[in-house]
């Protein structure tokens, strides 16, 4: 099974060296190979296995109290004025929503 | 047709091919997945959050009823089949507006599928596809002055608010009809209360997909398009940061233009992203596209697959009313208004009923093509100027009436309308004492005719004179005398009958 560490790294926002590439690369075949072994069940007469509920019993749209700014900003390195701030590689080349 | 003709007599070598995404948020108290308040806007930044919508560890979503009841309500306006079932997805990215890594979506099953709308035009447009989403954070970018260093500041009020998805197939063919499209939907929206759909506070964002293809090349088939032969399609350009129904009109036509033209010179066109820069009017490349198989798209373990009845779609349904195209055709075929004023009233639901209403009224005491026409004239006209649509009903046609049977002109109702308005005046009290008072005038007209004759002793001797022209000044006396309350042609008799004594 051949697997493209390079992409894989770029899309969860990872910068490898050449070397860390080579050593994961044979890595996450081997995980990758291992659990390939899944594949080979058959499951086309199988339900995914998921609960299922009622859409009348889905929650009413009531809002209720959030956290505190404070509360919110506690758990960030950084912050300004209310917002959090962040740095870093992860911008550009991603698609927003 | 038109439109479409002019389009081809200006490219003819390629076809232009478009599909719109429209994103709205659906008018909801409280997010999609928790129970965080939605109305962020000018909001405190992170005042709107909790554990959920920031993506915290353990934190559960929990669905919204009411916008999914939204979502399948759009749902039924543009005659889709709605699932019986709903299944949520997680499609991931990394992107600091996206705390949890991933956006809970729907990939393979969307609640809606399979629609169609028709414009106001008569251009009929297919839907692919309407699912129930989740907003994103809101991020400024910003460079730091002492470092350069760039960073962002993020605000996670917007983050998990409703958000649904419309998909129309690539059945566009012209900048005129994504234009329309995008402002039915945003019509719709409005009437059904299902969104506010204002494009400049974000609540409806467009993206059209758009490709140019050589004439005869290609196929429209199930809802794709297919190469002929060994043609292969050229690829397609996304358009981002569309802020106004105007920008999607502009940013085709600009596409049409600069793909044309990299055709021409047979450059190879990548599918990409491009931002929409309404300062300059242009489209500016963003960023090569991430193919689904990069989201890894996956079920959402932690949402219960949710049942929907038939029952459950029947109530919803019951939110449903006539919508603006079909009112549209309406007010043109059963009430004989022009397409124009037809468009202009079934435009916002407001504005439909107040002139059924005002059309109801009237007609009791109007021919009904009569009563159509002056509720469509008076609306479009004086009540639009006013701003809203707060004139009683009752008033409106007790004025518009008494205009109508000549007991006040045009000029003098829309001038008691205004000042009712202005000065927060009961407008039927005013309208009873101008014809009160007129009425008196007329009663004492002849008194009045005298007086005019003894106070004007110089213009009677000239007319008497011989000089006709001065029955005109005459006249214009009466008319200022009785505050323009008599008819002229009746002051013209009992001044001749007058003046001979």
């Amino acid at each position: 099974m051949k697997i493209d560490t390079k992409h894989i790294a770029k899309l969860s926002r990872l910068s490898l060296t050449k070397k860390e590439e080579e050593t994961f690369t044979p890595q996450m075949e081997t995980i990758l190979e291992s659990a390939s072994v899944l594949q080979e069940v058959d499951t086309s007469k199988i339900q995914p296995m998921k609960t299922r509920i009622p859409f009348k019993e889905l929650r009413e749209d009531i809002p209720e109290r959030s956290l505190k700014q404070e509360e919110v900003i506690r758990n960030a390195p950084h912050s300004e004025n209310g917002y959090i701030r962040v740095y870093g590689e992860i911008f550009g080349g991603i698609e927003e929503s | 047709m038109l439109e479409k003709q002019v389009h081809t007599n200006l490219e003819n070598k390629y076809d232009l091919i478009v599909g719109l995404e429209i994103h709205v948020q659906t008018n909801t108290s409280s997010k999609m997945f928790c129970s965080c308040p939605t109305g962020y806007f000018q909001e405190e930044p992170n005042t709107h959050v909790c554990p959920v919508c920031l993506g915290l560890p353990g934190a559960l979503p929990i669905p919204n009823k009411r916008a999914i009841e939204l979502c399948i309500l759009m749902g039924l306006a543009l005659n889709c089949d709605i699932d019986n079932e709903i299944h949520f997805d997680r499609k991931h990215y990394f992107y600091p507006d996206l705390p949890k890594g991933y956006q809970i979506s729907q990939y393979k099953r969307p609640i809606c599928s399979d629609g169609y709308i028709e414009t106001t035009s008569g251009t009929r447009i297919d839907i692919e596809r309407i699912h129930q989403e989740e907003d994103v954070a809101k991020s400024t970018h910003h460079v730091e002055k002492t470092t350069g260093r760039e960073y962002s500041l993020i605000d996670y009020n917007k983050s998990g608010v409703s958000l649904i998805e419309i998909v129309t197939k690539p059945c566009i063919r012209t900048a005129k009809d994504a234009k329309d499209f995008a402002t039915e939907i945003r019509k719709i929206a409005r009437y059904l209360g299902i969104s506010d759909a204002d494009m400049e506070k974000g609540q409806m964002r467009c993206e059209p997909n758009i490709s140019l293809q050589e004439k005869d090349k290609w196929e429209y088939k199930d809802g794709q398009i297919l190469p002929i032969g060994d043609y292969k399609l050229n690829p397609k350009v996304e358009i981002k940061n569309i802020g106004s129904i105007t920008a999607v009109e502009k940013s085709i036509q600009y596409e049409v233009k600069r793909l044309t033209k990299e055709l021409d010179e047979g450059k190879e066109i990548k599918q990409q992203t491009r931002g929409w820069n309404a300062e300059k009017n242009i489209t500016e490349y963003q960023r090569t596209k991430e193919t689904a198989d990069d989201y890894r798209y996956m079920p959402e373990p932690d949402i219960p697959v949710i049942e929907v009845s038939d029952a459950d779609v029947e109530r919803i349904s019951e939110e449903l009313v006539e919508l603006p195209v079909e009112r549209m055709k309406r007010y043109i075929r059963e009430l004989g208004l022009s397409e124009y004023s037809a468009e202009v009233i079934s435009s916002s639901r407001e504005s439909a009923e107040y002139f059924e209403k005002l059309y109801e009224r009237l007609k009791k005491d109007l021919e009904e093509k009569e009563a159509a026409l002056e509720a469509s004239n008076w609306l479009m006209g004086p009540v639009f100027a006013i701003g809203n649509l707060d004139v009683g009903i009752e008033d409106l046609a007790l004025l518009i009436l008494a205009f109508k049977k000549g007991r006040i002109t045009k000029n003098k109702a829309e001038e008691l309308l205004n000042q009712s308005v202005k000065e927060n005046k009961d407008l039927s009290k005013e309208l009873e004492e101008v014809i009160r008072q007129k009425e008196n005038l007329i009663n004492n007209l002849d008194e009045i005719v005298r007086e005019v004759i003894k106070k004007n002793t110089k213009a009677v001797e000239d007319y008497r004179g011989g000089k006709q022209a001065t029955l005109g000044f005459l006249v214009g006396q009466v008319m200022q005398a009785t505050k323009g309350a008599a008819d002229p042609n009746e002051v013209r008799d009992i001044l001749i009958r007058e003046l001979k004594e």
